[in-house]
């Protein structure tokens, strides 16, 4: 008889304020588990997606904030800049308080946040990162059965295509910039309509196939002259890998028709114009394109960037653009904070709310594409108008297949940005424990949110 | 909410410490700081907001530009000003947009470097008579009236530049304030006071040095991002940014026994805060923290190519200003040498607000706690050049990007519209 | 405080959970006969902990194989991650996350960088099948601890070669062979094994392999090396000539440091600094550098003390000597005089400071986000250094007046504790060792008031020993006779990845005899155990069957 498991010591990890990441060590607990799965075992497939916007949200030192939620946890408020995403707050988490620290580098303006957020490193200079940017690190958990490691569009209209999406921390992928290009990167030459007959197996599925077929040959050898809690441990070990395996086993099947699946027609031009409503317009084309492709598995992986670090956006008919007016605008006296700034980055919110809408607008499984996605969001600055890259806007939309625990509102007052990206990677399937380096180095991500 | 009472000795010498140190250079007392925040010393006279009249700039802050006029009054068509200034067209772009606002002097001079090509159109200065600094030059008919009521405050550059909108705002809410500061308590530099005297008594002593040093350590910020005291910091030795002022203190406020030449690192775009005739007045608070003004005289024409060679375009529409006017305004107003002619005044009197935490400081080596205000300018290394006008990576020519692969460029004769640009 | 009438105290019982039940013994004489005709039994199964994968990587492939790598949470259990090691297996994403890390250290492993320091032989072809044998018989001999066996060997060769085939690419398949390795429950869990003993016929021993692997977690943290292998293939072993010249090996070795280090990171439960949390308006000073660093002195105090200089265990409650950093100085409000990361350091008698308890990190670790815990502290000191651990709190307490920690001193909010009959059982004990340290907050600043108010640091124990303040905790507990005992059980404990049975308890008494006649010096006391039959005695788990009922059984 081994002695008791006591359960209330398992819960003693959870005093105080923070909660404490403890898994499920207790089997009965996790011979249950099951995850979001079909009925034939296979995983509806997680998605991953960063979704870029330039020049943060307002929150001004002199203590007008327009966006951080008063409510910390679940069933934050509505704030004005965030009123875009409204109905979808159930869905999404908002992060507020976190920074970059570039420790002895220099704030480079409109760069070092991002970079940050993505590499884990502060920037030495502009244009490069010193790291590659975590997307790719999830690409290569998640992204390597599809037709695309990862897709990357840029909707912003800039002067030139604008990603942060790199491997070398010099050479950035290059964006799709147009409907009609993300339309013909996924739906024209190579597409295999996941409905048709004309379908290929990978062989890579098959040589990670024997490689669990060695272990699991070994299985009877183990099994023998065994005690009880031993063998129920390596029971539940072997149906980890049966799990997977039958993962490995639908992937090598001709794949479901999916319903959701249906090939979308070519896109119309639209203006080139790098005004806000032209920009969201775009955003929501392009978004509704990549939902299809996502609906259809040519990829699991994205980075959305929705207008640059130094956003050259504006209100059509005015004469500044946003940019300029974060900086230039006076703080209004009776509302504590710039006006025209905060219109615009309400406007630029909407380009998310109509990003995540069409995410959310595709069914899939029991509930949306968007469920089963991950989408971090998040910008360049804190408070614009003077480059802070304190307080970074960041959030996460998106169900992750049910190991995000949406619609909460984190705030950590002067935490690094990077365990925001750590949560992230983890809650998206990549294998990684620790992230960044200096100050912003982690291994400690937000329990809060992991399911 | 708990709040430890922390004991006023701050600094008392840990023996294991004592008998690792030199019997070398020994004050009776040392007290150490860490500048937090420094920025200019500028009255602010409105309840709240920062374009809003007050007592200082009644009319509020100089008023935003109709830059198409601008323009036009350069000699420009309204159609290429139009262009010009349309945000659908790429602003920063070298060839169009804000570099061509560089060209609106007499014959299409460069204002930025040849200000005087331009007409003075005006910068309104502060006309309140409340101000912050020291009085510079012991004359108290001649300045401001502090806020708690000393008179012959000189702070000209406050006078003249005060209602300037990015230099304007409640303490530690002015943009420009927040620019630099948040640059510099995110580790783009860090300067040091060290205080040392010679008497029993801290509070009243008579010979007291105090001494501004830079560090190659970074501030640390704590869980509420503020930065956090206690931290020890190494002085590096510094060719330029250096101060060393002669003072006595009286019930806890340290002023200069004698003014002296010194150069500090500025919270600003001018990076050399160089000060003649130079004074503090400084206050050991109670809760050990140090707070309060170093003022002197500063060189005025440095302070102005520093807004230059941060783009004079984006400084000109960002912050509200022609700059040819911010020329004319600090060179009517200078006011040292006091002798000279007043086109020949080079200077102009300027105070610094500090705020302080206490800290250690300890010497290059990190060998030993600093005990005594000397210069370490012996020990430092010879500058290099700085690389004039580079802002991050862009190379800046007389106040505008200059990207070279470009064909088209900003000019005295550059093509405004597209349709006659072949 | 109101406690429900319902509540008895507890703490009379709570030494009985600190041993294991009498020992089950299910074998009948039927089941010995079927037993008998099975070559071995499996007698535990334990997942790796983090740092044996991490340890058991470099030094079989290379310190060069970088590991980032999500673990799965440890479990601690009878105050010790290594017994609970024994409860855990693997989630479906657990194992996901082991997949893709195998990928990644054979992609590593045979990539183009190491692969040469690597590989016992030269591929000739796509398809070298001797070059292949050898190496999966080697390697995963190191990764299974123990020889594989035909089945074993073969079924990774079929993979590499499959592989190989379909890539024309010798490496492509032999990392794939490498991969199977690395996931397969041979490696990721130690698996040990009873054999029949050739000196009784109905008598179980252990077999040499787990042996092996017994001291070789324990004196290395890490995996057996070759040297030790042979030894348990030999039978060497299984003498006491030879077990007694491979403990003089490994306690030789520099690399029982990490042995040493990881035996304390698991007793004194140096883990939970990465989600620590302070209250930043009331410790302002705390960040995650400051966590990181707190958790860094006390391995480094450890490790000087107790590793370095071959210190008397005790002193740790007393011994000043430490190592600071800048973030550290900082909190300890001293100046930093070093341009090294770390300096050593030595804190100064006024700073009341004794041994690591009291450093920020135990401080801080045992302590509320916004205030400081002497029932917490008090708790922590008995159940890590005494062995005695405190029942868990009715669960119908009011805690509200405890928790007002605006008004007065925490001592003063405790007495509560002390004149309720319920509480005073269990807070009689906890709190007057925490007491003494009050003069500590939540981080482990150094504080003379709380609240405006002088903090008594006065304490007496429950068996009216009395001491003042944290120097005088600290000589409190270097002479305590629990320490030492406390320390034995666990060594022995740790290395067994089991609870001690009651029928150990001389065996313990003796070794903690012998480890006060050494010295106290913790090495010894790691050899001692190790050399004696207790350290691999075998306890037969309970719901063993035979082999047939097994094939019947399983799906």
């Amino acid at each position: 008889m081994k002695f008791r498991l006591n359960r209330r010591s398992l819960l003693r990890g959870m005093v105080g304020s923070a909660t404490v990441s403890m898994g499920i060590p207790l089997l009965d607990i996790f011979l249950n588990e099951n995850g979001t799965a079909y009925a034939d075992g296979s995983r509806v497939p997680v998605r991953f997606g960063t979704y870029f916007w330039g020049l943060g949200l307002t929150d001004t030192p002199a203590g007008g904030t327009r966006w951080v939620p008063e409510k910390i946890g679940s069933g934050y408020e509505v704030t004005p800049e965030l009123k875009a995403i409204a109905g979808l707050k159930d869905k999404i988490s908002v992060f507020s308080g976190f920074r970059a620290i570039p420790d002895t580098k220099p704030n480079l303006v409109h760069w070092s946040g991002h970079a940050s957020i993505l590499s884990g490193t502060a920037p030495s200079t502009t244009s490069r990162f010193e790291a590659a940017s975590f997307d790719t690190r999830i690409a290569d958990a998640i992204g390597t059965s599809t037709r695309f490691k990862s897709v990357n569009i840029d909707a912003s209209v800039s002067r030139r295509p604008i990603s942060y999406s790199t491997r070398s921390g010099s050479t950035f992928s290059s964006p799709d910039v147009t409907p009609l290009e993300l339309y013909n990167r996924l739906f024209g030459e190579g597409y295999q309509d996941p409905n048709s007959d004309n379908w290929q197996p990978n062989p890579e599925i098959m040589l990670r196939q024997s490689v669990l077929s060695a272990v699991t040959d070994q299985r009877q050898a183990l099994m023998k002259s065994i005690g009880k809690d031993d063998r129920e441990k390596l029971d539940q070990y072997f149906s980890s890998v049966r799990d997977m395996e039958n993962q490995l086993a639908v992937q090598l099947q001709r794949p479901e028709p999916r319903e959701a699946c249906i090939l979308p027609r070519a896109p119309e031009e639209l203006p080139k114009a790098a005004s806000v409503d032209v920009v969201n317009a775009n955003t929501k084309v392009m978004a509704r394109l990549l939902a299809m492709g996502l609906a259809c598995d040519q990829t699991r992986v994205f980075n959305f960037v929705h207008t640059g670090g130094t956003s050259e956006t504006y209100i059509a008919g005015e004469r500044k653009i946003y940019h300029q007016i974060t900086h230039d605008e006076p703080t209004d006296t009776l509302l504590g904070y710039q006006p025209q700034s905060s219109k615009l980055a309400g406007l630029v919110m909407e380009g998310l709310g109509a990003f995540l809408e069409e995410l959310d607008g595709v069914k899939e499984g029991d509930g949306t594409l968007l469920d089963n996605c991950l989408v971090m969001a998040f910008s360049d600055t804190g408070y614009a108008k003077i480059h802070s890259i304190d307080n970074i806007p960041i959030l996460f939309a998106g169900g992750a297949g049910g190991r995000h625990k949406t619609g909460q509102h984190i705030h950590e007052e002067g935490s690094s940005v990077t365990r925001v990206s750590l949560t992230a990677m983890q809650l998206a399937g990549a294998p990684v424990g620790e992230f960044g380096t200096g100050s912003m180095r982690t291994s400690n991500p937000i329990t809060e949110v992991i399911a | 909410m708990i709040k430890s009472i922390r004991p006023i000795t701050n600094f008392v010498l840990l023996p294991a410490i004592l008998l690792l140190t030199p019997v070398s250079v020994l004050a009776s007392w040392t007290r150490s700081y860490v500048i937090e925040w420094n920025e200019l010393a500028h009255y602010y006279g409105a309840d709240t907001g920062v374009v809003e009249p007050g007592t200082d700039c009644p009319q509020g802050t100089n008023p935003e530009f109709n830059w198409v006029e601008v323009l036009i009054n350069a000699g420009y068509t309204r159609e290429e000003a139009q262009w010009l200034r349309n945000p659908a067209n790429p602003t920063r772009s070298p060839v169009h947009g804000q570099n061509q606002m560089a060209f609106r002097g007499k014959d299409r001079a460069n204002v930025y470097i040849n200000p005087e090509s331009y007409p003075d159109t005006g910068l309104i200065g502060v006309s309140g008579n409340i101000g912050e600094g020291i009085n510079l030059d012991g004359n108290e008919d001649t300045g401001f009236v502090s806020p708690t009521g000393e008179a012959g405050i000189d702070n000209t550059f406050y006078k003249t530049l005060g209602c300037w909108k990015t230099y304007r705002g409640p303490e530690r809410l002015s943009s420009g304030a927040l620019q630099f500061n948040d640059g510099m308590r995110n580790g783009s530099w860090t300067m040091v006071i060290v205080v040392s005297g010679e008497g029993v008594d801290p509070m009243n002593d008579d010979n007291v040095m105090v001494g501004f040093y830079m560090s190659p350590d970074d501030m640390v910020k704590g869980g509420d991002g503020n930065v956090v005291e206690d931290y020890t910091f190494r002085i590096e030795p510094h060719k330029k940014y250096e101060g060393l002022f002669p003072a006595r203190t009286e019930n806890g406020i340290i002023v200069s026994t004698e003014p002296v030449t010194a150069m500090l690192r500025d919270p600003g775009y001018t990076r050399d805060l160089e000060l003649q005739e130079a004074q503090i007045k400084l206050e050991m608070k109670p809760d050990g923290s140090l707070r309060g003004y170093v003022g002197g005289y500063r060189p005025w024409r440095p302070v102005y190519d520093g807004w230059v060679n941060a783009r004079g375009p984006v400084i000109e529409a960002l912050t509200w200003v022609e700059l040819p006017s911010v020329y004319y305004a600090l060179k009517k107003t200078a006011d040292y040498p006091a002798a000279a002619a007043q086109s020949d005044r080079t200077h102009i009197s300027y105070a610094l607000r500090v705020e302080a935490l206490p800290a250690f400081v300890v010497s290059p080596d990190a060998s030993e706690v600093v005990k005594k205000v000397v210069s370490y300018k012996d020990q430092a290394p010879q500058l290099t050049e700085p690389s004039r006008g580079l802002f991050s990576r862009i190379q800046i020519v007389d106040g505008i990007v200059i990207d070279s692969r470009l064909e088209h460029r900003a000019g005295p004769d550059a093509i405004i519209l597209p349709s006659s640009n072949p | 405080m109101k406690l429900s009438r319902k509540t008895v105290p507890l703490c009379a019982l709570v030494l009985t959970l600190l041993f294991a039940a009498t020992e089950f013994n299910p074998i009948s004489a039927e089941s010995r006969d079927q037993l008998e005709k099975t070559d071995q039994l499996t007698i535990a199964v334990r997942r790796l902990t983090e740092s044996q994968y991490r340890h058991t990587i470099r030094d079989v492939f290379s310190p060069e194989v970088e590991i980032n790598a999500r673990f799965e949470p440890e479990q601690r259990e009878g105050g010790l991650l290594a017994i609970g090691s024994a409860m855990l297996s693997l989630t479906s994403s657990g194992f996901e996350q082991y997949f893709a890390l195998a990928s990644s250290i054979s992609d590593q492993v045979l990539g183009d960088e190491l692969r040469e320091s690597v590989m016992p032989c030269i591929p000739v072809a796509a398809i070298d099948h001797d070059c292949v044998r050898q190496f999966v018989s080697r390697f995963g001999e190191l990764l299974f601890r123990r020889p594989l066996s035909a089945a074993e060997l073969d079924a990774r060769v079929a993979t590499a070669e499959t592989g190989a085939s379909q890539a024309q690419d010798f490496y492509a398949g032999l990392k794939l062979a490498l991969t199977s390795l690395l996931v397969a429950p041979e490696f990721l869990f130690r698996v040990e094994t009873a054999e029949l003993s050739t000196a009784s016929a109905h008598e179980y021993r252990l077999n040499a392999y787990s042996m092996a692997t017994r001291l070789s977690f324990l004196f290395w943290d890490t995996t057996p090396d070759k040297i030790l292998l042979d030894a348990a293939a030999s039978g060497a072993l299984y003498a006491e000539s030879g077990l007694q010249s491979q403990i003089a090996r490994l306690s030789e070795s520099p690399q029982m440091a990490e042995g040493i280090e990881a035996f304390f990171v698991d007793m004194m439960q140096i883990d939970g600094f990465e989600n620590m949390v302070k209250d930043p308006a009331i410790y302002p000073k705390f960040n995650q550098l400051v966590s990181d660093s707190a958790r860094e002195q006390m391995l480094l105090t450890i490790n000087d003390l107790l590793i370095t200089n071959g210190g008397d265990y005790r002193d740790i409650f007393t011994s000043n000597k430490t190592f600071i950093n800048r973030a550290l100085a900082a909190v300890y409000r001293v100046p930093y005089t070093s341009q090294e990361e770390w300096a050593a350091y030595e804190f100064p008698e006024d700073s009341e400071r004794a041994g690591l308890i009291t450093q920020i990190g135990p401080m801080s670790l045992w302590a509320h986000p916004g205030t400081s815990s002497p029932t917490r502290r008090g708790i922590k000191i008995h159940e890590i250094f005494m062995c005695e651990p405190t029942p868990d709190p009715p669960a119908d307490v009011d805690f509200s007046l405890v928790q007002d920690s605006t008004k007065g001193t925490t001592r003063g909010r405790l007495l509560d504790h002390m004149e309720n009959a319920g509480c005073s059982s269990c807070h009689g004990r906890s709190d007057p060792a925490g007491l003494a340290l009050e003069h500590f907050d939540g981080l482990g600043q150094f504080r003379t008031l709380e609240n405006g108010v002088f903090i008594d640091v006065s304490a007496t124990l429950y068996d009216g020993s009395k001491f003042t303040g944290a120097q005088g905790l600290g000589e409190f507990l270097h002479d305590d006779p629990r320490i030492p005992s406390c320390l034995v059980r666990n060594v022995f404990s740790y290395g067994v990845a089991q609870l001690p049975r009651y029928e150990d308890r001389d065996y313990l008494q003796e070794q903690t005899e012998l480890f006060a006649n050494n010295g106290y010096r913790i090495s010894t006391l790691f050899e001692e155990i190790a050399s004696t039959a207790e350290f691999y005695h075998v306890r037969i788990p309970e719901g063993i069957k035979a082999n047939s009922e097994v094939i019947a059984t399983t799906p």
